[in-house]
């Protein structure tokens, strides 16, 4: 009898995310062909760029400065036992640019914008304003999501930009605060280990991101059903399948790009 | 003139607003700590909390969140092996300490922060959005009514599951991890299993960091949340809202609270962790 229940969960749970995956798979056909003779809505894009990116500003920083020391301290103290303090800046900021920057300023970002986007999209639907569009004859998802997809992936890119400067900075105030590794010394470290392509490495990683996290709180945010319940429900919703899509992403394009 | 004034004022209630939130959040803490000594005299123990909702929390914490951490977690270790070794194999090619150094690095830092970022996720926005909706559609007004505190009725049952929940994912998380790294090595670099997994660079101080770090993290964040739910106003839009700011919250309690262990641990041990 338990072996039924479980396997109907399993099954279940195996549905249900069929069911999303191919929701945000159509979603994103919807943008796509909205694109195809573009013509965005000028002052939804300016307002959501401003909204989602220069609002953001403060949280990305901030998480970039910390993860940027947190890295420091932990290689930090096995580099001076080594006694090479030159590869200080090789290990944190290889860690940064590569992996810890785009990843923690992704989840940030998923958090301060992704779920307030499906909380704004979730509370028009719910209040029949997306109705209220299409009775007008205008296209929510041309009017409502491209812009918001478009601003996503615009933005996400910006920060991550400020946010691997930051978090360099971040390594270098803890470097010579916390382990008495001098900023010059940092400097060089950093400009001699670090090539280019590791910097367009993470990049290329916060574009995919942008994307995933655009598309997973649109849907969730166009999708959702019954009120303050389903408002709230719908938010834990496009977090969790944006961190998760994070990690695949993250995994994928580290295997094809090398 | 006035441009100044109105800039003046706009730093002067940040200053205000954030130091009652602030306040707010040191309330709901020590409530929700009170709640729990009040629960062990009998008279007061959980005074009109449903029977078995302690289990029930847990399992909605726990049990639920059990693939979400397998597979973020599991993905992340592959990626950081593939990182440090496609580096290393840049550099000297030598593979014998990545498996004890990555597991150095996983218990002291990286396998408590990531599982406490991933449950802060996914714990943190189902807490507040359910406490959320609870408060916008007055059930919470109508638990004072009836004489129940909302901190002990909601959040102290809560607060448990998480602090327990979140020291059995982060381990399970961790082993994971380690395990998603290995095969990586395995598999993309043809490290051998036995020098990938190597213990000896692990010492007693990795373990109380990795113990204290998930305690911290499992306990702040469904204050966090919970803060952040209670404070829900309005309708359907105030349960969003709520939702987000208790993700950043208790996301951004977290990296913070890495931050200040790991450097504490650092001065306490003299630099040598």
């Amino acid at each position: 009898m338990i072996g039924e229940k479980t396997i109907a969960n399993i099954g279940g749970g195996a549905v249900s995310i069929a069911q999303h995956v191919g929701g945000i798979v159509v979603l994103t056909g919807q943008v796509l062909r909205a694109l195809i003779p573009p013509r965005i809505d000028g002052r939804e894009l300016v307002k959501n760029l401003h909204k989602m990116g220069n609002r953001s500003v403060p949280i990305v920083a901030l998480t970039a400065l910390f993860a940027g020391g947190l890295m420091m301290l932990q290689s930090g103290p096995f580099v001076k036992k080594l006694g090479a303090t030159g590869l200080a800046g090789w290990a944190a900021g290889y860690a940064v640019l590569r992996e810890i920057g785009p990843i923690l300023i992704a989840l940030m970002f998923s958090g301060r914008v992704g779920a307030n986007n499906t909380a704004e999209l979730s509370t028009m639907t719910v209040t029949e304003q997306l109705d209220g569009l299409r009775a007008l004859a205008i296209d929510p998802v041309k009017f409502l999501v491209v812009p918001r997809v478009i601003a996503m992936m615009v933005m996400l890119v910006a920060l991550t930009v400020i946010g691997d400067l930051v978090a360099l900075v971040g390594a270098t105030v803890v470097g010579s605060a916390l382990l008495e590794i001098d900023a010059s010394t940092m400097y060089h470290s950093f400009a001699d280990n670090l090539k280019p392509y590791d910097f367009l490495h993470g990049i290329s990683k916060s574009v995919a991101f942008g994307a995933a996290i655009a598309m997973s709180s649109c849907y969730f945010g166009v999708t959702v059903r019954g009120g303050a319940v389903g408002v709230g429900r719908a938010v834990n919703a496009a977090v969790v399948a944006a961190a998760v899509s994070i990690m695949l992403l993250d995994f994928f394009i580290t295997y094809l790009a090398g | 003139m006035s441009y100044f004034r109105t800039r003046i004022e706009a730093i002067g209630g940040a200053v205000l607003g954030t130091s009652r939130a602030a306040l707010e959040l040191w309330l709901v803490y020590v409530g929700t700590i009170a709640g729990i000594v009040r629960g062990f005299s009998r008279r007061h123990g959980g005074r009109g909390r449903p029977k078995g909702e302690l289990v029930r929390q847990l399992h909605a914490i726990g049990n639920r969140s059990l693939v979400f951490i397998i597979v973020t977690l599991g993905f992340i270790g592959m990626v950081m092996t593939y990182q440090a070794c496609l580096q290393l194999g840049r550099v000297t090619g030598d593979y014998s300490q990545v498996g004890s150094q990555f597991l150095r690095l996983l218990i002291s830092d990286f396998g408590p922060t990531l599982s406490g970022m991933m449950l802060a996720t996914r714990v943190g926005a189902g807490i507040a959005a359910e406490i959320g909706s609870m408060k916008v559609t007055e059930q919470i007004d109508a638990l004072r009514m009836s004489g129940v505190l909302p901190i002990d009725y909601l959040i102290v049952p809560r607060f448990i599951a998480c602090v327990v929940m979140t020291l059995m994912l982060t381990v399970l998380g961790s082993m994971v991890m380690y395990a998603a790294g290995g095969l990586t090595a395995q598999y993309s670099f043809g490290v051998n299993p036995s020098t990938f997994y190597d213990l000896s660079f692990v010492r007693g101080r990795h373990l109380v960091l990795f113990v204290v770090k998930a305690l911290a993290y499992g306990a702040a964040i469904p204050v966090v949340a919970g803060f952040c739910g209670l404070r829900a106003r309005g309708s359907s839009e105030g349960v969003g809202w709520a939702t987000t700011a208790a993700v950043i919250g208790s996301s951004f309690a977290v990296i913070v609270l890495d931050f200040i262990i790991s450097a504490v641990a650092l001065f306490l041990a003299d630099g040598d962790l």
